[in-house]
């Protein structure tokens, strides 16, 4: 992380376009890519396509790259540059967005059971192609042909692995004497039709073990094992000599995002995804704004699910670019050039990769979300953000609102726009009678001065509400708010301020509750005190 | 009044809708039928325990306030849609709108609230802690018969006299994102909902938790027990249940880890199927989940009144023998039904009963009407809101052809 955070630095360089480029470039060769080149070819989108195999059907609209594969992307939304190479050289493309739409990784679970690959242990994949295909034949040592799937009984399973092995039981119960059985422990049905699929195959016949033991161990020959197990109904030990067993197959991100993946801000980075498992991020979305992630490689392999990711790639690549924003929110970070030494800081923590450099450290006003974090990590207090139309600084505010309070007790509580700042307003206003609320867009964007300053235009006491751990939209603005609170309240007790009189909480939108909790708390910490 | 979208139902899914149509410049009218925006998702706790858990229901309150932000959406609540007809490429909806009845700005008592025999009629919106009055509870505008609220609160702005309001919508576009109804317990009286003492639904608990109404051995300190019951109403052929409500494995778990959370010694038992995967690399999760809850795979027969007045349960046990157990409270996980009313007819039944079309995920048979979130079929708040965000697309798409005279 720490490697690739030193060269997504250099990342992020490229030269801010005259006019945002709206051309497209979608990544993935298979149905899925294809249908979404397609579909915003037809919307007017120049789109370029990146790997669809030799011979696949790609309408006139859409130009295809072929023979390259995606080195590197740099930039930001409406003006990516994107590197691609082969072994004969390398060439740079200017588009405005980039839609991950790439398959996912089917990793067969051969070695999870400690089977090997033969005529008769075969991937659910191999035998969904063979049965396409007519000149299926099931192999059958006796008069009867019994087939096995191992559905989950390692890793887990999925609704989609689910569906697939139930089609193939559906072709053979169309052969005559197959008999299927599945092999499982829990059976992943959350999905459109899946419950109805399901019961239709154990009526036809199909026998389901669901194991919540060891479950069945595999003897003798690897290519051609007999299964042990403990029947789980009757508790009784069996053994199946089964003609062909049917592996499944672990769904995984992917192959090819590493590119995609540095260009991610590092802050979000913690999983092989694209998208961060976050409520925070909602249909194609990913914390780097103009790269768009779909289907797998967002972690959703549900093939119904990936239809309505495709009407999202739209839908965000139609937004206008001048939404109106928040009028609470800041302006963008301005940069002080005497200031600004060019270390670079801003650009390593910007949790949302909007900061760049020439002269000076810049940030891309369209993908900043002013959050305020690079403005109190920055070593030479170089960067400002204007506060928002008719909103003043934070130091201002905390002193207007402890000056105007009519309250005996002044508790002052700096709250996270994305959690505390809505639970305000869903709070019963007499219980929030002694707080003072300064809402600031992060909790993250709180320095160590301001906390320090509220105290010292009078507060009795201080709250500083975030975000939960993995709910903050801006990654890590939550853990920084816990960290500086953690650094006041030392400085605090040097100078002779019980520190217990700020608190850190962690809130969301809808739990006026908690912050109601905090304030009740400190007043009567505060008043025990005096 | 004349619109691009009507969007009818102002939960999560609807609120989603209207505020992607509007970052793509779009214009369109929110309806929703109770006096107030948020659906079902108004009602979920957070399900925080010292971190995020992810159930996604705060996404609420970041939607209203860019909903409310924007000056593309009209939103009309307490209105419903008594009928629709097409036109030369236009929905022509006629709305039925019903005054505020009361003005809580205006008076500052609660007695109003407090003195309401009728369980709904007064209600705060969890979003801004605004005094509302549902008509459809109260039982002045029911018969006539009940005057408690204004006797107890002689300051109590209220107007009973105003009548419902017409309003004729032209719209390009209808997304129908109208919910879903939850599973009632009821039908299966064999889980003794309103039958026997100690027995919620989840729905109820969620509430509870969200206005902190739950404290149940907060107090005492106590060990108390908690048992959840899943799939009830769900995976269930014989009521028509045929499907997975895909949700409740994932509430009832965190609501499960949020009660542990909460009180240490308590000790949550899930009673299941097969448990539905929630998050990423979902099995190393689920082992983390079972150090706090006790795990059986076991529906439970019947739920009667024990001696001692608490819930019992007579379940299959791990070992083949007849259980019986008695537990503090007993929460059934209530499964997603399809909403009973017809919003609009020629939208389709798909296979498990949802509206919209087998393998469609956003269209429905009438073309120009979407489906967007649960009335289309189970979905977590995270899939619905993708899901609504992927309707408000085609939708923009179909919009922006139809006006254009294009050919569909």
């Amino acid at each position: 992380v720490k490697a690739r955070a030193i060269e997504s630095i250099f990342l992020t360089r490229a030269s801010r376009p005259e006019v945002p480029s709206t051309r497209v470039l979608v990544l993935g060769g298979d149905t899925t890519g294809i249908l979404v080149a397609e579909r915003l070819a037809g919307e007017g989108f120049p789109v370029l396509l990146l790997g669809p195999s030799d011979g696949a059907s790609v309408p006139d609209t859409v130009a295809v790259l072929s023979g390259m594969e995606l080195e590197e992307i740099r930039g930001f939304v409406g003006g990516f540059d994107i590197v691609l190479g082969n072994s004969t050289g390398r060439s740079v493309e200017r588009v405005g967005f980039v839609v991950a739409a790439q398959p996912e990784d089917v990793v067969p679970k051969f070695q999870d059971y400690g089977l090997a690959k033969s005529e008769s242990v075969r991937s659910l994949s191999d035998v969904e192609a063979h049965v396409r295909s007519s000149a299926m034949t099931v192999p059958r040592h006796g008069e009867w042909s019994h087939v096995a799937f191992l559905l989950g009984l390692e890793r887990g399973s999925d609704p989609t692995v689910l569906s697939r092995t139930l089609a193939v039981i559906e072709t053979l119960g169309q052969m005559e004497k197959v008999q299927t059985y599945v092999f499982t422990r829990q059976l992943k049905v959350a999905a459109s039709g899946l419950e109805r699929q399901y019961r239709e195959c154990r009526e036809n016949g199909t026998i389901f073990f669901k194991f919540d033991d060891a479950g069945p161990i595999f003897e003798g020959d690897p290519e051609a094992p007999v299964m042990v197990f403990n029947e789980p109904l009757l508790g009784r030990e069996m053994e199946l000599v089964p003609d062909l067993i049917v592996v499944d197959e672990h769904l995984g991100p992917p192959t090819s995002l590493n590119p995609l993946l540095e260009a991610m801000p590092i802050s979000f980075m913690a999983d092989p995804y694209l998208q961060p498992e976050s409520t925070r991020f909602s249909g194609v979305e990913t914390p780097k704004a103009g790269i768009l992630a779909l289907g797998p490689s967002r972690g959703v392999f549900d093939p119904n699910l990936i239809k309505s990711d495709v009407e999202s790639v739209l839908a965000v690549l139609k937004q206008a670019g001048d939404e109106p924003r928040d009028k609470n929110l800041p302006g963008p970070p301005e940069i002080d050039p005497a200031k600004c030494t060019m270390c670079l800081t801003c650009v390593r923590l910007c949790p949302h990769g909007a900061m760049t450099f020439a002269k000076t450290a810049q940030a891309d006003p369209d993908t900043c979300v002013r959050c305020g974090i690079c403005a109190v990590e920055c070593p030479m207090k170089a960067i400002t953000l204007a506060p928002g139309p008719g909103q003043t600084a934070i130091d201002s505010r905390v002193q207007q609102g402890l000056t105007r309070t009519t309250s005996s007790k002044k508790i002052l509580g700096f709250l996270c726009s994305r959690s505390a700042g809505q639970a305000l307003h869903a709070s019963k206003m007499e219980i929030l009678e002694n707080l003072v609320p300064i809402v600031v867009p992060c909790a993250g964007s709180l320095d160590v001065s301001h906390i320090l300053h509220a105290f010292q235009e009078g507060a009795d006491a201080v709250i500083v509400a975030g975000c939960f751990k993995g709910n903050c939209a801006s990654g890590y603005g939550t853990v920084l708010a816990e960290e500086r609170s953690r650094m006041a309240r030392e400085i605090l007790d040097t100078v002779g301020i019980e520190p217990s009189l700020l608190q850190f909480v962690s809130t969301a939108g809808n739990t006026p509750g908690v912050l109601a909790r905090a304030v009740s708390e400190l007043e009567t910490r505060f008043s025990a005190l005096t | 009044m004349e619109t691009e979208a009507v969007i009818i139902g102002g939960g999560i899914a609807g609120l989603h809708c209207a505020s992607q149509l509007a970052k793509m410049g779009q214009q369109t009218a929110l309806v929703e039928k109770a006096p107030f925006l948020g659906g079902h998702v108004a009602q979920f706790a957070c399900k925080a325990t010292d971190r995020c858990r992810r159930c996604g229901a705060c996404a609420l309150e970041d939607v209203q306030k860019q909903t409310g932000a924007s000056d593309l959406i009209t939103t009309l609540v307490r209105t419903t849609v008594e009928s629709v007809e097409q036109q030369n490429g236009w929905f022509k909806l006629s709305l039925l709108g019903r005054p505020p009845r009361i003005f809580p700005d205006e008076c500052n008592d609660t007695e109003c609230e407090r003195a309401c025999p009728a369980v709904g009629a007064l209600v705060r919106s969890p979003l801004d802690n605004r005094l509302y009055l549902d008509e459809d509870k109260c039982l002045f505008f029911k018969d006539g018969s009940c005057r408690t609220c204004v006797e107890a609160s002689p300051e109590l702005a209220m107007d009973r006299k105003a009548g419902e309001e017409k309003l004729a919508v032209s719209a390009r576009a209808v997304i129908v994102a109208s919910g879903f109804k939850p599973f009632d317990a009821t039908i299966k009286p064999r889980f003794g909902y309103g039958l026997v003492p100690g027995v919620v639904t989840a729905l109820e608990l969620d509430s509870m938790l969200r206005n902190d109404t739950w404290t149940i051995g907060e107090e005492d300190g106590e060990i108390r027990s908690v048992a959840f019951i899943q799939c009830v109403g769900s995976r269930d052929a014989k009521i028509g249940r045929n499907y997975c409500s895909r949700v409740c494995c994932g509430y009832a778990l965190r609501m499960a880890r949020l009660l542990k959370h909460r009180v240490e010694s308590l000790r949550p038992t899930m009673f299941y199927m097969d448990i539905q995967n929630f998050e990423r690399e979902f099995e190393e999760r689920l082992k983390e989940a079972e150090k706090e809850v006790r795990l059986i795979r076991s529906i439970p027969a019947e739920v009667r009144r024990g001696a001692d007045g608490r819930p019992e349960l007579i379940y299959h046990g791990p070992g083949d023998e007849r259980v019986i157990e008695s537990f503090d409270l007993v929460v059934l996980s209530i499964g997603i039904s399809p909403a009973a009313e017809d919003i609009l007819p020629n939208l389709g039944t798909n296979r498990d009963g949802f509206v919209g079309l087998d393998g469609e995920e956003v269209g429905t048979q009438t073309e120009g009407i979407f489906v967007a979130g649960t009335v289309q079929g189970p979905r977590s708040i995270d899939e619905t809101i993708s899901h609504a965000i992927g309707a408000a697309g085609r939708a923009a798409s179909y919009i922006r052809r139809i006006s254009n005279g294009g050919a569909l």
